[in-house]
């Protein structure tokens, strides 16, 4: 009745020690104690020279810019080289102490980046708990052949690291270096998969051999993304051109022409390109699209512009996506997206997938499905909701279902992309049954399968009848429990 | 459709309810929360209708404080959770009804908080969390005691049954 703390009572049951668990320990063997941070003597791996001059590139540019159109309009060419001077000689002098208090420490199973000159900022990543370790080559690193490493470990907002700049060369090594210490434990594990891939996996990243899939020829490339968008290219443009013509006959062309302008179509017109500009990268990120496997995780080389390599782990993919743009229906092309647990902030996005096949055939879809998740089916039958729930999504009821397949949850959605969300049952981390009002009227109700990670990709099954719902809830706890307690357990 | 989304999970569940107090607390915090509408009302309401305003507010303020509480106090009666062998199920909602089930393999974080209105009622909320995004569940109006025991239960099986993400 007092306005006591509640963790007053506990606080002398938290000193004792914890009842006995288990008789076998979970997890992996706790490393070998050592010093959990590194010496402050130990040797630091320096990163690249140019990476402040590269990372203030934008600033660079900007100045560039401001100074050549200084240049431009007083025809003053002095004082460009005296800037450039002065630009070099600070610069080089602020790169030289940047680089002194930045660098990065394998010490044991963690890895400590330095960074900061004023705030000094020191980040343990543990490596046993690596997501994936991607290799990013920006268009401005490029030129002088360096790459960037991101480093995720599993978690949401900030939990990832990079290291940058370093030689491509260098990059490739500490990449493999870190996966090596991340993946000893899997590695030992008798997985099926691991004994097929040694050959592949000695197979260098750059040969080709090791690739699983054949190379997507870029025109088919093209025409994927071509038919993707062109659904909401047609419509964007009908719509603009219906409420120009309407508003114009009302209105009087030229009126609407210089008021509505600016007010609406000029708005709209700038999403309409950025959407379009969109496709256009997408199309550029997934040229030259290389998959190969290396051990328990898969690697993928991509990009025109920007490379990327990316690695995922076979074990942590929690969720894969096939996408079905409605205009690839009649040639039967698919698009493969696999999720981890790790939420990346590559590209300014919240949520992110990897891409595992940017458009492929059945063949393809099928080989890059059973790469990702073992066994994995790529073609489903999934059940439709009741009849009932027809006039809640007309279009997209045809389209929608769910089914418990053998090993993962699967769930279908998605009218102008079509999705089949496939989620192992080993994955799922919670359920959820909800039912909202005009749902009980009807006596309908959603089952969410969440997975770790975000929001974006959890396995919805929507307007189930509530029996089913909840007894497939049921079904989805117990084959996850099933599922883990034949996974090795692991603790991350 | 009388039959609740939770009365149809296969086998026999035990729902724990919550403490009685959680109802005078949600009610008196759905007061609270109504008294402050009616006052941000109020200004405009005397500003155009004269004194009668406040009176208006004040009438206002009483239907809606009524029936607020009406459907609190009804809500509340729809919370419940159950400790199964493997997992936590927790349920409420009066319109969305919601059943919400963690596995104890799964659990990353368990979270003890006490807002002053529920401190003064001697209430405490356990939060679990998962390592999917959004999907903290919450176990509102336990007793501390109760609330200590649940989470030193939960933390113990997930130690026990670590499963992976």
């Amino acid at each position: 009745m007092t306005g006591q703390v509640p963790e007053r009572p506990d606080a002398a049951v938290r000193e004792e020690p914890a009842p006995p668990l288990a008789d076998l320990p979970y997890g992996p063997e706790p490393a070998p104690a050592g010093p959990s941070a590194p010496p402050a003597g130990a040797a630091r791996q320096r990163l690249h020279p140019l990476t402040p001059l590269l990372e203030s590139f934008r600033f660079f540019a900007a100045a560039a810019a401001a100074v050549g159109i200084q240049v431009f309009t007083s025809q003053n060419f002095l004082f460009a080289v005296y800037v450039a001077v002065a630009a070099a000689v600070v610069g080089g002098i602020a790169s030289l102490i940047a680089l002194q208090y930045r660098g990065f420490v394998i010490w044991g199973p963690e890895l400590h980046i330095y960074s900061g000159v004023l705030t000094r900022s020191h980040r343990t990543v543990p490596l046993d708990r690596l997501q994936s370790v991607d290799l990013v080559r920006p268009l401005r690193a490029r030129p002088f052949g360096l790459a960037q490493l991101n480093i995720e470990v599993a978690g949401g907002d900030g939990t990832d690291a990079r290291l940058a700049y370093l030689k491509v060369d260098r990059a490739l090594a500490l990449r493999a270096e870190l996966l090596a210490i991340a993946g000893r434990p899997i590695a030992a594990a008798p997985e099926p998969e691991a004994d097929a891939a040694p050959a592949e996996a000695a197979a260098p990243a750059e040969a080709g051999p090791g690739a699983l899939i054949p190379p997507v020829p870029v025109r088919r490339l093209a025409v994927a993304s071509l038919l993707e968008a062109l659904p909401v290219q047609v419509t964007a443009l009908a719509v603009f051109g219906t409420a120009f013509a309407v508003t114009g006959y009302f209105f009087g062309f030229s009126t609407v022409a210089t008021t509505v302008w600016f007010g609406f179509l000029a708005p709209a017109l700038l999403g309409y390109v950025q959407s379009t500009v969109a496709t256009v990268n997408r199309f550029l990120r997934n040229c030259r699209f290389r998959l190969s496997r290396d051990g328990g995780s898969l690697l993928v080389e991509r990009g025109l512009t920007d490379t990327s390599h990316e690695t995922v782990p076979v074990d942590r993919v929690t969720a894969v996506n096939f996408d079905e743009p409605v205009l690839w229906r009649s040639r039967q092309w698919r698009r493969v997206e696999v999720w981890t647990a790790a939420v990346a902030q590559q590209g300014g996005g919240a949520v992110k997938s990897t891409m595992m096949l940017p458009v492929g055939d059945p063949g393809q879809v099928a080989l890059v499905a059973a790469e990702s998740v073992p066994e994995l089916p790529s073609v489903f039958a999934v059940e439709r909701p009741p009849r009932r729930a027809r006039w809640r999504m007309p279009v997209a009821w045809k389209r929608t279902g769910a089914a418990l397949d053998e090993r993962v949850f699967v769930v279908r959605h998605g009218v102008l992309v079509n999705t089949y969300v496939a989620v192992p049952y080993a994955r799922i981390q919670s359920v959820r049954v909800v039912q909202g009002p005009f749902q009980r009227l009807q006596g309908l109700a959603t089952v969410r399968a969440m997975t770790a990670g975000g929001l974006g990709h959890d396995a919805v099954a929507r307007h189930r009848d509530v029996r089913e719902a909840v007894a497939m809830a049921a079904e989805l706890r117990e084959r996850a429990d099933a599922a883990a307690a034949l996974e090795r357990p692991r603790l991350s | 459709m009388s039959a609740k989304v939770w009365d149809l999970w296969p086998g026999e569940v035990q729902w724990q309810p919550m403490s009685r107090q959680l109802r005078t607390v949600w009610v008196l915090r759905s007061l609270l929360n109504v008294l402050i509408l009616a006052v941000l009302a109020a200004v405009p309401l005397t500003i155009w209708l004269g004194w009668d305003g406040l009176l208006w507010a004040l009438g206002g303020y009483v239907v809606l404080a009524g029936l607020r509480s009406l459907a609190v106090a009804r809500t509340v009666a729809t919370w419940g959770y159950a400790e199964r062998e493997e997992d936590l199920l927790v349920r409420h909602g009066l319109l969305t009804r919601r059943l919400s089930i963690v596995p104890y393999g799964r659990i990353q974080l368990i979270d003890l908080s006490a807002g002053p209105i529920e401190r003064m009622f001697g209430l405490t909320t356990v939060q679990v969390r998962t390592a999917a995004l959004g999907s903290t569940t919450e176990v509102p109006g336990l007793d501390p005691p109760v609330a200590a025991a649940l989470r030193d239960r939960l933390a113990v099986r997930a130690a026990e049954v670590r499963e992976g993400l």
